[in-house]
């Protein structure tokens, strides 16, 4: 992993086209302004978890799997 | 009353008061605006989230409090606004809110059955209008075991 130290007020790029710029930092957080082309999709990583999960979960839902889950919630 | 193919149910009748609409739907299932919560006293404590526009999406759902008995839910103003709860407050599940989260069963992928406790599926009891509420920095875990090592309930 690429690390550096940036003051607010100070960006970087990545390649020729995507620039990130740490514009406040207040307590533990931290706020960036994304300049990129439309065609990439920016998402917070959390939110990207939580649509593979989702995606994950959906598959698996069917009267054998949900029969199995109620004899051990119940049991 | 409407009434619904599902691919898990078969045909289940809903009255329109159940149905809860999801402006943004949940992430990765964008366009999927309309759910309605199916609850029955032999599948207790499980619930289910079944998608009106698509008869093969469906979630199992468990209440967070029976996932979590200590569960404490976090909304920024933007979740506040988004719900259209009353602003100023903490909502409280049970009255202003039904708050579950998703179970994800077992697979090839993790021999346990998990439930999502950084991303809870929240809907406004009120107003009938639900999101994925993401827990960003709670430290709450997206893969959950449900079951402890010792197989006991989460309800017991």
């Amino acid at each position: 992993m690429l690390v550096m130290r940036r003051r607010a007020g100070e960006s970087f790029m990545i390649g020729e086209r995507i620039e990130i710029e740490v514009l406040e930092m207040t307590g533990s957080r931290v706020k960036l302004g994304i300049v990129a082309p439309e065609e990439y999709v920016i998402v917070r990583k959390e939110a990207r978890i939580t649509r593979d999960e989702n995606l994950t979960a959906a598959r698996k839902v069917d009267s054998k799997t949900i029969a199995a889950l109620l004899h051990r919630l119940t049991s | 009353m409407p009434r619904l193919l599902t691919t898990y149910f078969g045909e289940i009748d809903f009255a329109d008061a159940s149905v809860f609409e999801f402006p943004h739907g949940l992430p990765g299932f964008e366009t999927e605006h309309a759910f309605v919560f199916l609850r029955q006293p032999h599948t207790e404590p499980l619930m289910f989230m079944q998608s009106l526009g698509d008869p093969k999406l469906c979630f199992i759902l468990l209440p967070i409090l029976v996932a979590d008995p200590q569960y404490r839910v976090n909304f920024d103003k933007e979740d506040i606004a988004a719900l259209r709860l009353p602003p100023g407050r903490q909502p409280r599940i049970g009255e202003d809110i039904l708050c579950a989260a998703i179970l994800r069963a077992a697979d090839d992928e993790q021999p346990e059955p998990t439930v999502n406790l950084m991303a809870p599926v929240v809907v406004n009891l009120k107003d009938k209008i639900g999101m994925q509420v993401i827990q960003a920095d709670s430290g709450y875990s997206h893969r959950q075991p449900l079951f402890s090592r010792q197989e006991t309930s989460p309800c017991s």
